[in-house]
C-alpha cells in the first residue's frame, strides 16, 4: 500500500517538475518573442496556438500527420521484417556473417539523407522514396541490436534446454528467440525514432504531403508559426510513439526484464 | 603401512593413497572390491575417458574410468582446472570425449537427453519464463501429462510454491538454484548432474541448501554426480568422494563416506567428520604440490 502511494507520489512530482520545466520554457519563449516583435523570425507561443486551431479546423494538419505516420510505419515494417530475420540468421551462421557484415559496415555510415537523390531517381516523387528513406533509417538500429541479441545467447541456456529434451526447433522458438527479444525490442524502439526523424527529411525534399513538406512550404511562404506547428507536432508524436513502444516493451513484450 | 601408499588402493601406481603421517585412515579408500559392486549394474559407466581441447596442450581429462551405481551420490572434488566440470559436461552429453566411452544404463551416451537432469552453477534459469514455466519446460518438451501440476508439485517440494509466478530475476540466488533443482528433477531423470550448484551462494544459504538437497534426494533417490571444490560439502553430501588432480585431470583417489543417512548439519562438528576432512585435504595438498612443480 505504501509502495503504491510512494509510486503515485513520485509520478506526481515528476509530472509537476515536467510541467514547471515546460512552463518556464514557454515563458522565456513568450518574453523573447515580445521583445523581438517579429512574427517571421519568432512567432509568439500564442500565435502558434492560434495556428494550431486554424490548421486543425481546416483538417490540413490531420492530413499531413496521417501521411507522415503512414510513411514511418511503412518504412518501419519493411525495415524490421528484413532486419530481424537477417540479424538472427547472421548471428547463428559464421559463413553468412563473414559474407554480409563487411557490406553492412560500409553501408551503415551513409546517412539516410544521402540516399535521397538515388531514391528520387529510382522512384520519382511521392510515397515510395519516403518508404525507402524511412526503412533505410530504421534498418540499422534494428539490425545491429537484433544481431547483438542473437549473439548474446548463453551457452547455459542452450545446454539446459537440450538436457530437458528440447530439439533444434524447440531450441529456436523457446530459447534463441526469447533470449534475443529484449535487444530486438530495443532496436525496434530506436529504429522507430530514426524512421520518424528520417520521414521529415524525406518529405522536405522528396514528397508533396506530410509534416516535412508542410514545414518546407510554410518556410517558403514565411508562415513561421506553421513551421513551429509542424516542428512541435513532430516532437510530440515522436515522444508519444516511442513512449508507447516503451510501455508495450515493459508490460507485454519483455516483462521479465522489468518485474514489478 | 608405508607412508604415502595404501595396500588397498586401486591402481596404486596412478592413485597414490597418501595416508597422512600420524593418522590412522578413518575413511575407507575405495578399492577393487567396492568398485566391482558398483560395476555389477552401474547407472553410469565411464571407460578410459579422455577429453582434449585443441587450444590446450594438456588434456582437460585423461583416462578416467568410473562406475556410478543406481541411487548413488558421488561427489567429484578437486581444485579448479582438474577437469571435474569437463567430466560433468561429458556425462551430460554437452561435450563428447576425445577417447573412451560413456554408458548410461548400458546405452552409449552421446548427446544431451532428458535422462540426465543438469543443475548449473548459476544464471541458467530461462529469464523469459516464470519459475513455474521454467520447471514445466522439461515435461512440456517430453509431452508429459499436466506439466503445470508437475511443476507446481516440484516447486512445493523445494519450498517455493508461493513464487511459482515470479520471474527468475526477482528471486534470490538461493531461490533461483532451488528452482534450477526443481527444473532438473521435473522430467524424473534417473541421473542428476550438479555443477557447483551452491558455489555462488553465501555460506549460510549454502549450508541450508545442502540439507535441502539431501532431503530432496532422500525422497526421489536419483543418482547424483555433484561437482564441488568444497571438501566439507563433498563429505557431507556424498556416499563416495572422487578426488581429482589437475594437469592433466585424473582421479587421484576415491573415498567411501561412512556417515549414516539421513544426515544433518551436526555431523560436520563430529571428530570423525573433521578427521575425514583432514585426510582428504592431505591428498589434495599432495596432488596439488605435485602438479605445482
Amino acid at each position: 500500500m505504501r509502495g503504491v502511494l510512494r509510486q503515485y507520489a513520485s509520478t506526481g512530482s515528476a509530472l509537476l517538475l515536467g510541467t514547471a520545466g515546460l512552463t518556464i520554457f514557454t515563458g522565456v519563449w513568450a518574453l523573447a518573442a515580445a521583445n523581438l516583435n517579429n512574427e517571421v523570425l519568432l512567432p509568439s507561443p500564442l500565435s502558434v496556438v492560434y495556428t494550431y486551431a486554424e490548421l486543425l479546423t481546416d483538417g490540413s494538419l490531420l492530413g499531413d500527420v496521417r501521411a507522415s505516420i503512414v510513411r514511418v510505419f511503412a518504412g518501419f515494417f519493411i525495415a524490421s521484417s528484413i532486419a530481424v530475420p537477417l540479424a538472427l540468421i547472421l548471428a547463428y551462421s559464421r559463413v553468412l556473417r563473414g559474407l554480409v557484415m563487411p557490406l553492412i559496415a560500409l553501408i551503415r555510415p551513409i546517412p539516410p539523407i544521402a540516399w535521397i537523390p538515388l531514391a528520387i531517381l529510382w522512384m520519382g516523387l511521392g510515397d515510395p522514396p519516403s518508404y525507402f528513406i524511412t526503412s533505410i533509417a530504421a534498418f540499422f538500429p534494428i539490425f545491429l541490436n537484433s544481431f547483438a541479441g542473437g549473439t548474446s545467447l548463453q551457452q547455459e541456456h542452450v545446454n539446459a534446454a537440450r538436457s530437458l529434451g528440447a530439439g533444434p526447433v524447440a531450441l529456436l522458438g523457446t530459447v534463441m528467440l526469447p533470449s534475443a527479444l529484449p535487444m530486438i525490442v530495443t532496436g525496434l524502439r530506436i529504429g522507430l525514432g530514426q524512421a520518424w526523424m528520417a520521414v521529415v527529411t524525406a518529405e522536405l525534399i522528396a514528397a508533396q504531403s506530410g509534416l516535412g513538406y508542410m514545414i518546407q512550404i510554410s518556410r517558403l511562404s514565411l508562415e513561421t508559426s506553421r513551421v513551429l506547428v509542424g516542428m512541435t507536432v513532430i516532437g510530440l508524436l515522436g515522444a508519444v510513439m516511442i513512449g508507447a513502444l516503451g510501455v508495450l516493451e515493459r508490460r507485454v513484450i519483455v516483462p521479465w526484464n522489468n518485474p514489478r | 603401512m608405508a607412508r604415502g601408499t595404501s595396500p588397498n588402493t586401486f591402481r596404486a601406481a596412478q592413485r597414490p593413497a597418501g595416508t597422512p603421517l600420524g593418522h590412522a585412515p578413518h575413511l575407507h579408500v575405495v578399492g577393487a572390491e567396492a568398485r566391482s559392486q558398483a560395476e555389477s549394474a552401474p547407472r553410469l559407466h565411464l571407460d578410459n575417458v579422455t577429453v582434449r581441447f585443441s587450444s590446450r596442450a594438456v588434456p582437460a581429462v585423461e583416462d578416467i574410468s568410473l562406475s556410478i551405481g543406481r541411487g548413488e551420490f558421488v561427489a567429484l572434488l578437486g581444485p579448479s582446472g582438474c577437469g571435474k566440470s569437463t567430466l560433468l559436461n561429458v556425462l551430460a552429453g554437452f561435450c563428447s570425449p576425445t577417447q573412451g566411452h560413456v554408458h548410461l544404463d548400458g546405452e552409449p551416451l552421446t548427446a544431451p537427453s532428458a535422462k540426465c537432469g543438469v543443475v548449473f552453477q548459476k544464471h541458467s534459469l530461462f529469464p523469459w519464463m516464470t519459475a513455474l514455466d521454467n520447471v514445466a519446460f522439461g515435461p512440456r518438451r517430453l509431452g508429459m501429462p499436466d506439466p503445470r501440476r508437475i511443476a507446481q508439485e516440484l516447486l512445493d517440494t523445494v519450498g517455493l510454491g508461493h513464487v511459482a509466478n515470479s520471474w527468475p530475476s526477482s528471486l534470490s540466488g538461493g531461490m533461483q538454484q532451488r528452482v534450477g533443482i526443481a527444473r532438473a528433477l521435473a522430467t524424473r531423470p534417473p541421473v542428476l548432474l550438479m555443477d557447483e550448484p551452491f558455489g555462488a551462494l553465501d555460506a549460510q544459504t549454502r549450508s541450508l541448501m545442502q540439507e535441502e538437497l539431501l532431503s530432496i534426494w532422500d525422497k526421489l533417490r536419483p543418482t547424483v554426480v555433484f561437482v564441488t571444490h568444497d571438501i566439507e560439502e563433498a563429505i557431507f553430501l556424498a556416499d563416495r568422494v572422487v578426488v581429482m588432480q589437475a594437469f592433466p585431470g585424473r582421479i587421484a583417489q576415491e573415498f567411501a563416506i561412512p556417515f549414516m543417512r539421513p544426515r544433518s548439519a551436526e555431523i560436520m562438528d563430529s571428530a570423525k567428520f573433521i578427521e575425514s576432512r583432514r585426510e582428504i585435504a592431505d591428498i589434495i595438498r599432495i596432488e596439488a604440490r605435485k602438479s605445482f612443480r
